[in-house]
């Protein structure tokens, strides 16, 4: 009998080839919106258990390893994923956490649970104007958190605003983020510079040291300690590189900021 | 001393909300943020003011760091979502920026010196600006990551 392709193809008892397929999908997105290895094995368990199956993962920094096989060990798969980068994503990942529960909890079908990690996967981003308006006001805050003046935390306010917007248009056009975050550091840093020449407020140096501070990695060198602590050495090693290597051209875009505006202690 | 005190958690939790939005996290947990990052960073001003323990940055950060790790593990499943996109934020605020920024600037000045007093002393700067930073930050995101595995079951249960 020929069945129609009501509800997308999908069947209500799912074969452990689709299973295999939707979680090696949802660890993709996990892992590229920056969830951490713990939170990824964890979420996968727990809902490859709700489907009758066993999985087993490797997670490596450029792919993820997913073994799936049906409880009478009658069928095993296997699938290679690479991660779906999108750049650190809070929202994903608690609306992905929040769909293995209801998953494994038995309140969505394998069918419902493919349609809406579907949705979840097109999910819009917050306002970009908001998000640079909140940052540039949250740099302001953090020069005055390292004793800096009125004045201060206007120029850390302009250098942000300036330095951000920069970086949103780079990643736009899906330019290396390494390069991206090289040029905001010199741009901020330029700007951040301008205290120290027209003596602007009593604490340009402090101006100078928070306009590029948007710039740090944090949520990866967090996620490479929550990793560390968990065993994912490899993982862990290669999250904190990577934060290393974003530190060093934010350090580097610094310095060129530095020596373009020859500040008076050369 | 008490001015200052509320000035510290204020700006804190407004530096908290806007790093927050980077990451684009869902909206409930921007006030839980705002939260654990004021009374972590102020908790770090009173352990290093001279009034009352004048402990030094590292243990202080850690100590505050710890505290937030805390609250933001008790408070996850309250607003259900995980507990490490409420403190991520929340630790940012304590980023050792002025020490970062020294180190650079001390690597750069000592770089393009010739003569050797002045290379020692910038090579002094240097490493002992570069060291607190990186143990400051090592022993914050260690005290505020340890929470989260000490209470496994409430952490992972968070978006139940």
């Amino acid at each position: 009998m020929v069945t129609t392709t009501s509800m997308m193809n999908c069947d209500p008892s799912p074969e452990a080839n689709e299973v295999k397929n939707f979680l090696a999908e949802y660890a993709a997105i996990l892992l590229g919106c920056g969830a951490t290895c713990i939170r990824i094995e964890k979420n996968l368990r727990r809902m490859a258990e709700a489907f009758g199956m066993y999985v087993g993962t490797t997670i490596m920094p450029t792919y993820i390893l997913l073994s799936i096989r049906t409880r009478n060990e009658a069928f095993s798969y296997c699938s290679i994923e690479r991660p779906k980068k999108g750049g650190i994503n809070f929202n994903l990942n608690t609306q992905l956490s929040k769909l293995s529960w209801e998953v494994a909890d038995g309140k969505l079908t394998f069918c419902e649970a493919r349609q809406r990690l579907d949705e979840i996967a097109h999910s819009p981003h917050a306002n970009r104007w908001v998000v640079l308006l909140l940052v540039a006001l949250a740099n302001a805050s953090f020069c005055r958190l390292f004793g800096g003046d009125g004045k201060s935390m206007a120029v850390v306010f302009v250098a942000t605003l300036c330095g951000f917007l920069l970086r949103q248009e780079m990643l736009r056009h899906s330019i290396d983020l390494r390069f991206v975050v090289f040029c905001s550091a010199f741009l901020s840093s330029v700007i951040g510079a301008t205290g120290h020449i027209f003596d602007w407020g009593a604490t340009p140096d402090v101006a100078l040291a928070t306009s590029v501070l948007y710039l740090i990695p944090g949520v990866p060198y967090i996620n490479a300690v929550s990793d560390m602590l968990d065993g994912h050495y490899i993982c862990s090693f290669s999250r904190f590189m990577n934060a290393v290597i974003l530190t060093f051209c934010l350090s580097l875009g610094l310095c060129c900021g530095l020596l373009v505006m020859e500040q008076s202690w050369f | 001393m008490t001015i200052g005190f509320i000035q510290d958690a204020l700006f804190s939790a407004i530096a908290a909300i806007g790093f927050a939005s980077i990451s684009n996290p869902p909206r409930a947990i921007y006030g839980s943020c705002a939260l654990t990052a004021a009374i972590g960073h102020s908790c770090r001003y009173l352990l290093m003011s001279d009034a009352w323990c004048g402990m030094h940055i590292i243990p202080a950060s850690t100590i505050a760091a710890f505290l937030i790790g805390t609250l933001a593990v008790l408070l996850a499943p309250r607003i259900k979502c995980p507990a490490e996109a409420c403190f991520s934020p929340a630790l940012l605020p304590m980023i050792p920026g002025v020490y970062a920024y020294r180190t650079v600037k001390a690597l750069l000045l000592c770089l393009f010196q010739h003569e050797e007093v002045a290379f020692n002393h910038y090579l002094y700067l240097l490493m002992s600006n570069g060291l607190t930073c990186m143990f400051i930050i090592l022993g914050m995101v260690v005290g505020a990551t340890i929470p989260m595995f000490l209470f496994k079951k409430i952490s992972f249960q968070a978006t139940r």
